[in-house]
């Protein structure tokens, strides 16, 4: 069984909700008691007066002086509800009403006679009159020789009752308003307090998305340090990605070499007459060369997209690729603007648009266009070949990974499948299509402007 | 044809070296960073193959060296390093071609030749003089349409003149372009090669400039 919720907004509501209604509840009956004593305490002066003059008039025989007894103000009025009475110890009885009010003799809150008869204060006493009023009663023992004379005034309780009511009406309301505006700091205090939580929230997912590096450190102190394990732990996660990579990479490379000697020693004649050993070294070779391409897009790129200006880089792909086909002549056409940029990594751009543009050049009869336009937030890039093209089944299985369509030279035979894996991975996406300006085939790239 | 080969692996640093000298070329071998900016810096060559992953000397910063120095050998970057961000650096350092291991050796070949003959200013493959024509591509000779047969030296010293036809080769540039580093070399070898070369293609188309060297020529029309 859940006693808390399990949001901190909800716990910490609950709390300030639960303690501000007990303490507006203590306040209010607080307030509440000594309003009514400061009333009952007026009420009470009146009664002990009466009770007080009538004591006077108690003779040393334990009988009341009638004659002395003076009703003060509300006693003299037959049917106010004011009333005294006397009992004497020889059980006489006097009162002031017309008709005795049979006032039962637990009265008195103290009730027994024998205590009254020792007593020399007031003792206060609740209880109902005939038809059922709320009375309220002091009671005062008159020691005599004859013994004790018990002296009792009645007033009506809703004496004291409408003023009381009066009184706490308007403070219930006001403990009520106060409650609310309680409740409503309390919110505005918690959605205040609690607002770095949801920021923290936000900045982890814009890391997470690749838009921002670290989660900023301009927090509140209970936060900084959180903050900074996170950042830190982004970092670790970084280099140990980097590691892996690097190892990847490393075992690539020693792979690649000895590699090469056993390609070269098996193309000496007489060691490999059918070829059979020849293809296995090309094909540890794919497999190598896939999983470093595959381990290059597992790279944390997109955790640190960064402005990369597209015109020098497509420039110097070019003149890579001007170098390594210099035997084929093909043209190439840029028209980028200098300005424009994407949210790539600079080697991811590099691998996506070097795959493309080598793919280009392997199947252009004499040109290759590079466009590049701005659309929105994102940037088309189109290069397109004026050799044979595709047809849309080719397309397909040049983009499944591993595929090589082309046998000619070192291609590595997936580089149209990296190429798509990169821009996706970099929240773009590639299209392979027939250029319908050359019949070539024509790669569009969306990146993420920057 | 004179190649300098910096490979640290010495069995693949072996075994392109004998494709390349089975090819005719002459070949020089560093297996280390330090050794071969060394020798690129200091010898003549035609060409050189470097690796990039180096012990004591990155091939990168071997390159920038000769550029920076003024060398202008045309550079094959033989590597491991498949990256295209890996590419883009080597052609800024001043690489010439780059070609990824595993290679196939015919490949190698091809792309020295090919560099070899851009830089002595040959756009096309095929290079004449008068009935001599040389295939730069391919490595082979003809004479008035005939394969000619020539040994390693011969092939050397002729492909040396025929890329650089109608000037004069000195005789120090033209040693250091058929001898290996390491060869004993005897200064009357190479009039003994031209003499034979003389004699399978005609006297007349290798001059002798008195002082200064030797020149390929169409002769006279």
């Amino acid at each position: 069984m859940r006693f808390w919720p399990r949001s901190l907004f909800g716990r910490l509501l609950a709390i300030a909700g639960l303690s501000t209604a007990a303490a507006l509840f203590f306040a209010a009956l607080t307030i509440g008691h000594v309003l009514e004593r400061f009333v009952m305490r007026g009420f009470d002066d009146r009664l002990d007066a009466q009770v007080a003059v009538i004591a006077r008039a108690v003779r040393p025989d334990g009988t009341l002086d009638t004659a002395r007894v003076v009703d003060l103000a509300g006693f003299d009025e037959q049917g106010s509800g004011w009333t005294w009475q006397v009992d004497g110890p020889a059980g006489q009885h006097w009162s002031s009403a017309a008709e005795p009010i049979a006032v039962p003799r637990t009265f008195a809150r103290a009730g027994e006679p024998r205590h009254l008869r020792h007593a020399a204060d007031f003792i206060p006493g609740e209880g109902r009159g005939a038809s059922g009023e709320p009375l309220h009663s002091r009671t005062l023992a008159v020691p005599t020789p004859a013994g004790a004379v018990v002296v009792t005034a009645i007033g009506p309780r809703r004496i004291v009752d409408a003023p009381i009511r009066e009184a706490m009406l308007p403070l219930l309301l006001s403990l009520l308003l106060l409650g609310f505006g309680l409740a409503v700091a309390t919110l505005l205090q918690l959605r205040i307090g609690l607002g770095p939580l949801r920021g923290l929230q936000a900045s982890l997912a814009e890391v997470r998305a690749g838009r921002q590096r670290y989660v900023p450190t301009d927090q509140p102190l209970e936060i900084a340090p959180l903050v900074a394990e996170l950042n830190a732990l982004i970092d670790q996660n970084e280099t140990g990605l980097t590691h892996a990579r690097q190892h990847v990479a490393n075992l690539a490379h020693g792979l690649k070499t000895p590699l090469a000697s056993l390609a070269l020693k098996l193309s000496e004649s007489g060691c490999d007459p059918d070829g059979s050993l020849g293809d296995m070294v090309r094909q540890i070779d794919g497999r190598v060369r896939h999983h470093l391409g595959r381990a290059r897009l597992a790279a944390p790129g997109g955790g640190r997209r960064v402005r990369t200006l597209l015109a020098p880089a497509v420039t110097d792909l070019i003149t890579v690729l001007l170098g390594i086909h210099a035997a084929r002549a093909v043209e190439p056409h840029m028209a980028i603007d200098p300005d424009l940029a994407v949210a790539v990594d600079p080697q991811d751009l590099d691998e996506l648009l070097g795959n493309l543009l080598d793919n280009a050049w392997r199947h252009a009869n004499t040109s290759i266009r590079i466009d590049a336009a701005l659309m929105g937030t994102t940037v088309i890039i189109s290069i397109e070949d004026d050799g044979a093209g595709l047809d849309d089944a080719a397309i397909a299985e040049a983009l499944l990974p591993g595929r090589r369509l082309d046998e000619r030279g070192d291609g590595h035979g997936f580089g149209l499948s990296i190429a798509r894996e990169l821009a996706e991975l970099n929240g773009g996406h590639l299209q392979l299509a027939r250029s319908p300006r050359s019949n070539g085939l024509l790669a569009s790239v969306t990146l993420p402007a920057r | 044809m004179r190649v300098l080969l910096v490979e640290d692996d010495a069995s693949l640093a072996e075994g392109i070296a004998r494709a390349l000298r089975a090819e005719h070329f002459a070949v020089d071998v560093a297996g280390n960073g330090e050794d071969g900016g060394h020798l690129g810096a200091t010898e003549r060559y035609d060409a050189a193959v470097l690796d990039l992953g180096l012990p004591k000397r990155d091939g990168i910063s071997v390159l920038r060296d000769w550029r920076a120095s003024g060398r202008d050998l045309p550079v094959l970057i033989l590597t491991a390093r498949d990256g295209w961000s890996e590419k883009v650096e080597g052609f800024k350092a001043g690489a010439d071609d780059y070609l990824v291991k595993p290679f196939r050796i015919e490949e190698v070949v091809m792309r020295l030749r090919a560099l070899v003959r851009r830089a002595a200013g040959h756009a096309a493959a095929r290079v004449t003089c008068g009935p001599l024509a040389f295939d730069a591509q391919l490595g082979t000779f003809e004479l008035d349409g005939l394969p000619l047969k020539l040994t390693a030296f011969e092939w050397r010293v002729l492909s040396a003149l025929m890329l650089r036809k109608e000037i004069v080769i000195e005789r120090g540039d033209l040693i250091e372009r058929v001898y290996e580093g390491d060869a004993d070399v005897d200064s009357n070898s190479i009039e003994v090669i031209i003499g034979r070369l003389r004699r399978k293609i005609g006297a007349e188309r290798i001059e002798t400039v008195r002082g200064r060297g030797y020149r390929l020529t169409a002769g006279q029309p």
